[in-house]
């Protein structure tokens, strides 16, 4: 009765359990929203990134481009960008990473001493692999600090896994047909061989009385019982059978493959790009974020230093675009194909949007007003013990030349509407 | 029945009915064994060596050498002295050895392959089946822990670059990429992306160990076997300590806390 009782309750039980594990599907992409707002807004500022296509087919490469600045008030709780590695942000590897580049030179390797208030442009090619969709991003890693991820944008890769190789040759000759598959048969051959020697070893033993029997013969002092002269005559074997198997092993591996080289370990090194004329300075003077409004008012003097007339063209923080709508050459900077989830749909609220002339100082309110703050959970910012916020801001002349210059500073919190 | 095995069972006083019972109840103990070990092994293994052995980019001449046979001796050693101590079977680090590489390529297989999407050719595991066979037979040739210690720890470290390098010595051929010499080992690191494993944290050799013309890991393979000596002299006896019973006196108020029967029933009597 009892056990009946409980019958309805454990198949409820097993229904959700069953539930559950039907909803649990492969993550596509990886956590980036997870990362608390300082480390997406004051380090590395990711701009100009563009993915070759948005669909492909297993072999088949998709080429990820852009720059990134890192940003001058860089948090003290990150690590400075001593040792940097290029890499890109994707759930496992579903793409396999065929070359990268920073400023042109080659990112296999780690990189020393990036340098805080400057530019670097990266490429990456990647091959589709496993078929999915998936939300491909850019991505350094700082050593001490952790990754830093750039933009995502979904990417599917159709066609089948089994396709997929990736061949290479040896400087020394050798054909390598995939990485895929690449000395793994001759692993597990070795693998069984040592397995095999091991197992008729223990089975010498197993076959005769094990526990018990043997415990009470000891207890009973007659050890002479337990190991015998031919298990001492097997085991000088088995000595000799090991050391013969382990260095006829290594003269076979040396023999077939004489020319190996350790691992590779070196730092690279590249100076940031050239640095842009100061066209514009900023004095930030203060941020409020507007919490049930959605929305980031700053108010900051710039200062004209270039010979042209400007107009403030873009906000871009954390990877999320606030776009002029009303400056086409803003507009025309947003790639065609550009994730549309992260360019914010109000765009950039500007109080006064005509053209600052050269050598003129004005004060300028600015609202980034969209929901992607929460989406992108970019607020909690709020409750940081480092309450600031960074970003860069992109002007434009009358000819549609783009002039990069930083903002940041404290934030403040308003909770009422009516503040 | 061999006469040994018949002598063994008549000077251990059991009936036949009991020796039969003891056969069927010994491989009821080898099953949860195996198990048990494998996954304590493996577990033991994953936290202490981790990435050295997970990752074929990891495997380098310095620390790779050094750092794995001197942690994945440890618990087979302790073995070794529960299965000699107790019944003198000289198979204890190779059952070790055994179950670890068994639980390894189960991981490599299910979560490393179809999980994470990594290709075998990521995780080739090491194996240490070549040292703990010798250090195995050494006990039995010289029937003495300090011995097997002093002359099997050292083997055990010494076999282990050797007996690995079949399997692993595809991985080290160079190739060029991007205008830069590479072994297939730095590409495979490279080619699959491990979003949360930057080049930069890999621990191995950084050309710091400059001696005796780039033999750097036969310099790593007898420092390892002087460690391993003194880590199979510790973990062996980690192993006796870890099997012996011992009773504890306890205090009658204690047993009276914990609600013992003994400590229990004069209070209820009254």
């Amino acid at each position: 009765m009892r056990t009946n009782q409980h019958v309805p309750g454990r198949i409820f039980r097993a229904l959700i359990l069953v539930l559950l594990w039907s909803q649990a599907l492969p993550a596509g992409a990886h956590g980036e929203r997870a990362q608390e707002p300082y480390l997406r807004t004051r380090t590395a500022q990711w701009y100009d990134v563009k993915w070759s296509v948005d669909k492909l087919v297993v072999n088949d490469t998709v080429i990820v481009t852009g720059r990134f600045r890192l940003f001058h008030d860089w948090p003290d709780a990150v690590r400075p960008p001593e040792t940097v590695f290029v890499s890109n942000a994707t759930p496992g590897p579903v793409f396999a990473r065929v070359d990268s580049s920073l400023n042109g030179v080659p990112a296999r390797q780690s990189f020393r001493d990036l340098q805080i208030g400057r530019d670097y442009e990266y490429r990456m090619v990647l091959k589709g692999r496993v078929p999915g969709r998936y939300h491909v991003h850019p991505m350094i890693a700082v050593k001490g600090s952790g990754p830093l991820v750039g933009p995502g944008k979904w990417i599917e890769v159709t066609g089948n896994q089994a396709d997929f190789s990736f061949p290479m040759t040896a400087i020394s000759g050798e054909k390598i047909e995939s990485l895929e598959t690449w000395g793994v048969s001759t692993a597990v051959k070795w693998h069984l061989i040592l397995l095999g020697v091991a197992v008729v070893w223990i089975l010498w033993w197993v076959r005769r009385p094990l526990l018990i029997p043997r415990y009470l013969a000891l207890k009973k002092e007659r050890e002479d019982l337990l190991t015998t002269n031919v298990d001492l005559a097997v085991a000088i074997g088995l000595l000799v059978v090991t050391v013969a198997l382990s260095f006829g092993g290594y003269a076979w591996a040396r023999s077939q493959y004489p020319r190996t080289v350790p691992l590779q370990a070196g730092t690279m090194y590249t100076a940031p790009l050239p640095a842009q004329a100061k066209a514009v300075d900023i004095r930030f003077k203060e941020a409020r974020y507007d919490v049930p409004g959605r929305s980031m008012r700053m108010v900051f003097d710039v200062t004209n230093l270039s010979d042209k007339p400007l107009r403030l063209g873009e906000f871009a923080t954390a990877s999320i675009r606030f776009v002029n709508q009303h400056l086409p050459a803003a507009k025309a900077n947003v790639a065609p194909g550009y994730p549309q989830d992260i360019v914010a749909r109000t765009g950039l609220a500007i109080a006064d949007d005509s053209e600052i002339k050269p050598g003129e100082t004005r004060t300028m309110r600015v609202d980034a007003t969209d929901a992607a703050w929460e989406i992108e959970r970019l607020t909690s910012f709020l409750t940081d013990v480092d309450s600031k916020f960074g970003g860069l801001l992109f002007f434009f002349d009358a000819q549609g030349n783009r002039y990069i210059a930083e903002v940041g500073g404290p934030i403040l919190p308003v909770f009422r509407k009516s503040a | 029945m061999s006469p040994n095995t018949r002598e063994i069972l008549e000077v251990s006083g059991l009936p036949p009915e009991g020796a039969k019972l003891s056969r069927i109840w010994e491989w009821f103990v080898v099953a949860a064994v195996a198990l048990l070990f494998m996954g304590a092994i493996h577990l033991h293994v994953m936290l202490t060596v981790g990435d050295w052995d997970m990752f074929v980019d990891w495997k380098d001449r310095q620390f790779w050498v050094l750092v794995v046979p001197v942690s994945m001796l440890m618990i087979p050693a302790a073995l070794q002295a529960v299965f000699w101590h107790y019944f003198r079977l000289p198979i204890g680090m190779t059952l070790g050895a055994v179950l670890l590489l068994i639980a390894t390529w189960i991981t490599r297989i299910f979560g490393w392959h179809i999980w994470g999407y990594f290709p075998f050719t990521m995780g080739v595991p090491s194996t240490i089946l070549a040292g703990a066979m010798a250090c195995d037979a050494i006990l039995l040739i010289v029937r003495s822990s300090l011995l097997t210690s002093t002359f099997g720890g050292f083997v055990f470290a010494l076999l282990f670059f050797p007996s690995n390098w079949p399997s692993l010595a595809a991985y080290f051929l160079p190739v060029e990429h991007q205008g830069m010499v590479a072994s297939v080992a730095d590409m495979i690191g490279y080619v699959y992306p491990r979003s949360g494993t930057p080049e930069y944290i890999r621990l191995i050799e950084r050309g710091t160990l400059r001696t005796y013309e780039g033999s750097t890991v036969w310099v790593s393979t007898f420092f390892a076997g002087i460690v391993c000596i003194f880590m199979h002299m510790i973990w062996w006896r980690i192993g006796l300590a870890f099997s012996t019973q011992r009773f504890v006196a306890t205090s009658k108020r204690f047993r009276r806390f914990m609600g013992l029967a003994d400590a229990v029933q004069p209070a209820s009597k009254a």
